[in-house]
């Protein structure tokens, strides 16, 4: 049975069917577009990697890394390689992994039928050998080479295992070289045959095409595997603290200039829902009205030429964690620490006003509005969203119901110095 | 695509005009094209930031920074782009389309405005730009001219093609020099700025819902500025015999070794034999399926990544792969095989219809991006062409296997660049 979701002010329609044993499906059609884009998204990211299935008893935990690694090697098949069958039909395909989930897509302007079939096939059909998982092993670890050398990305890793002393969060999404090596063909089946399963996934299709059709292919494409019920997926997250690790952490790199992030560690977490989506958008309204670029601070910052214009804020939050992360480039980082706590405190002291915060909300309902071009956002983001039950076509309304009360509420709150840690990296010399 | 509308205003900005109904936003590109003169270069890349610190009705980033919010996060952006040896300043305006903004009429009109307003009535003292604004966007522009090294990819391979064409326009760095940044002050930057306004050839693209005659008529009404005779700008040279091939090593204190390969192709964009070259590229390196990323990566386990791709306009060839140093020999010993297998023909006729089939996906796809479509135009523009779509996926479409191999028997192998750790491997 297919529901149809009308979302009136962004002028789109979202066709929606729930098939056995628990798969979602979703399609939006956009007329006149070349492109159609296809995800597969299991609800498996690189923190679960400690839990139980109902029924099945035993805990089980697995090294850092696994569902990135599992990743790499679903593209693998008995004939060889998955990217040769989307290449012969013209499309190009690839997958992603972060924190929560895995993401595997395509994208074609042709043959569109032919690689949805393509695509759900290969994700339900698991093939490791131990000599494919061993190969395997060298390119990850240049994956993992190329990010240590990546000042962004270090930037940011050393902030996380600042503000976190349990959660699988603070560990990088690859794992390590060291944990990467202890997995093998039965720990990549264990999460596979775990994770994997429909109840546990969602297809999001988005382009020029006709959604009863498309949801009849992947109805019956799931037939054909006969999957059994699987008993509830209890994923086991260690007791994190409020507290942070440290407030400080440095690291020297070959850049050009220092770099600075401060971090805030959310600690109203353990919901999902509707109430999790306000308050992501309170905060990020919070965000932009404090750091924006038409903000005082901002504005000062630059004019001291502390930061340039790629300085940002922004806010994650998941159902077990969150966080705020603020910063940039910075020739002097002691100064920008010192003038961003100062102006926290002056924000706080003066509140955000009611004007800023109805620009901030027209400014970012624009920014929604025109990342509806892409249809790559749109199919990225619903699933991840829909795994923390939201609705994400409803963020303009939900961001229109936001009140100046409690974006303030969120300031006072959420920017807690006992909860700020400060991550650097310094040039080495 | 030549699917556009195209106007010459009063002043000579040439107006490209793409109605299209599937976005939900406008965007607006304003591009001056530059010789990528060695002595020039760092002033116009610098001028956009000085140009956007005040105007006259905005003297201060943040009043410019309220007013684009209030028109529903209009973003005013500016690129500094290199194609061939042509240096574009690119401003960008991208917007919501008034339909889904219920109560709204004119925000076409006014982000033009304002556009207008920051490239034409700069804020002005003493006959010179405002010394402060100076002083502290050089400082910006001297972290961006340095920053190149922070993305260790992106520098391995300007490094690479800085060897490789010390001695043509096209090393010039698109950002420029310390040494020229330094000679700058806000007169000369000011004087300068008049000579660009009127001098550059300049481009402006519209794309979104737009209706043909009252959006021409908007521009012309808006960008009214007066410009003067139009600067010449040189052809790009493409055609370079290599004498022998170069081999440079940088060394940083890195985790991961970059491998750069340059070549000469002698073909460009505007060549008949350019899809041709897109096809040996696609299957030398193009893609998943190419031969670098099966022999590099998925057979010999050396890389996560290894590609190559084209710059079109020089009609170069780069080669761009992430290794431990210490497997330097062993990677440039698989790549160079998949290079001679090219010029001896041993590709199958499997990877030759797969990568047809990819590229072919490629050019449709880039219809679904107003930027991506834009810059379609812009390639075109510069290389005199006028095909659409269909008529480039003809031509596409008639490319042989002994074309690329006739290709591939061209393609000359100019430097090999290797970033590599301190103390080598």
């Amino acid at each position: 049975m297919t529901h149809v979701i009308e979302q009136s002010l962004l002028q789109e329609k979202l066709y929606r069917r729930r098939i056995e044993p628990g798969l979602e499906v979703f399609v939006l059609p956009k007329k006149g577009y070349r492109k159609k884009y296809a995800t597969f998204s299991a609800n498996f990211g690189s923190i679960d990697s400690h839990f139980v299935v109902e029924g099945e008893g035993k805990e089980i935990v697995v090294p850092d890394g696994v569902a990135h690694f599992l990743e790499h090697k679903l593209f693998e098949d008995e004939t060889g390689n998955v990217f040769d069958k989307f290449a012969v039909l013209g499309a190009s395909s690839n997958a992603f992994t972060n924190f929560t989930n895995t993401t595997y897509l395509f994208s074609a302007t042709e043959n569109f039928p032919e690689c949805l079939e393509v695509l759900l096939d290969f994700v339900q059909t698991p093939y490791f050998t131990e000599e494919s998982v061993e190969k395997e092993k060298g390119i990850i670890e240049q994956e993992i080479r190329m990010y240590e050398d990546n000042p962004q990305w270090r930037l940011f890793f050393n902030l996380l295992e600042a503000l976190y002393q349990e959660h699988p969060v603070k560990i990088d999404i690859a794992g390590t070289v060291e944990s990467i090596n202890k997995i093998d063909k039965d720990i990549l089946y264990k999460c596979y045959r775990t994770f994997y399963h429909p109840s546990n996934m969602v297809v999001f299709v988005v382009g020029d095409v006709e959604p009863e059709s498309v949801l009849n292919q992947v109805e019956n494409n799931l037939n054909k595997y006969n999957h059994q019920p699987l008993g509830e997926i209890n994923r086991l997250y260690p007791t994190e603290p409020p507290e942070i690790v440290r407030d400080y952490v440095e690291q020297t790199l070959v850049v050009s200039e220092p770099l600075l992030n401060l971090g805030f560690k959310e600690t109203d977490v353990g919901y999902d829902g509707l109430p999790l989506f306000k308050r992501e958008i309170a905060t990020s309204l919070m965000l932009e009205a404090v750091f924006g670029s038409s903000s005082q601070l901002y504005n000062e910052l630059y004019e001291e030429g502390l930061i340039d214009d790629e300085f940002d804020a922004g806010y994650v939050a998941e159902v077990g964690y969150g966080h705020t992360v603020i910063g940039g480039e910075t020739a002097h980082p002691e100064k920008l620490y010192e003038l961003l706590v100062a102006g926290i405190k002056r924000a706080q002291e003066q509140g955000i006003d009611a004007q800023t915060f109805e620009h901030h909300k027209r400014k970012m309902m624009g920014e929604f509005l025109k990342s509806f071009n892409s249809l790559e956002f749109i199919a990225n983001n619903f699933p991840a969203y829909h795994f923390k039950n939201i609705n994400f076509f409803e963020y303009l309304e939900v961001m229109q119901d936001i009140k100046l009360e409690e974006i303030n509420v969120r300031l006072q709150e959420h920017l807690d110095f006992k909860r700020m840690a400060c991550s650097v990296i310094k040039p080495l010399k | 695509m030549a699917t556009y509308h195209l106007k010459r205003l009063k002043n000579g900005i040439n107006v490209y005009l793409h109605p299209t109904k599937k976005f939900k936003t406008i965007l607006v590109q304003l591009i001056f094209h530059r010789r990528l003169d060695a002595d020039k270069v760092t002033q116009s890349a610098l001028l956009p930031s000085v140009l956007q610190r005040g105007s006259v009705n905005y003297p201060t980033r943040q009043k410019l920074a309220k007013r684009l919010e209030e028109l529903y996060g209009t973003e005013l952006m500016v690129d500094v782009i290199k194609k061939g040896e042509r240096q574009l300043i690119v401003y960008t305006l991208d917007l919501v389309h008034d339909q889904f903004l219920p109560g709204e009429n004119s925000l076409l009109r006014q982000s033009l405005e304002i556009l207008n307003e920051i490239i034409t009535k700069p804020l002005v003292e003493n006959n010179a730009f405002k010394a402060d604004y100076v002083r502290q966007e050089k400082e910006q522009h001297e972290k961006v001219i340095r920053g190149l090294i922070n993305d260790k990819i992106a520098y391995s391979i300007e490094r690479c093609l800085q060897e490789m064409c010390a001695n043509e326009p096209f090393s010039v760095f698109k950002y420029g020099t310390s040494e020229q940044l330094a000679k700058i002050d806000e007169n000369s930057l000011y004087q300068f700025y008049y000579q660009f306004l009127q001098e550059s050839p300049t481009d402006l693209h519209l794309i979104g819902d737009l209706a043909v005659e009252e959006t021409l008529a908007l521009v012309e009404e808006i960008f009214a500025y007066p410009r003067a005779q139009e600067e010449e700008i040189p052809p790009t040279l493409v055609e370079k015999e290599p004498e022998k091939v170069r081999y440079v090593q940088d060394e940083l204190d890195v985790n991961q070794g970059k491998l750069v390969l340059g070549f000469r192709t002698g073909i460009s964009y505007k060549d008949k034999d350019y899809l041709a070259l897109v096809m040996y590229n696609g299957i030398l390196g193009g893609f998943p399926h190419s031969k670098l990323f099966q022999n590099v990566r998925e057979k010999a386990s050396l890389a996560y990544y290894a590609y190559s791709r084209i710059e079109k306009h020089k009609g170069l060839m780069v080669i761009s792969s992430g290794i431990e140093v210490t497997n330097y020999i062993r990677t440039l010993d698989i790549i160079e095989k998949q290079i001679e297998a090219m010029a001896k023909g041993d590709f199958s006729e499997e990877i030759f219809q797969n990568t047809y089939s990819g590229l072919r996906n490629q050019y449709l796809l880039e219809e679904d991006s107003p930027a991506a479509f834009t810059n379609r135009a812009l390639d075109d523009i510069l290389a005199g062409r006028t095909w659409t779509t269909q008529e480039l996926l003809q031509e596409l479409a008639r490319v042989k296997p002994e074309d690329v191999v006739r290709i591939a028997q061209n393609v000359q192998l100019d430097t090999v660049y290797f970033l590599t750790k301190k103390g080598g491997a």
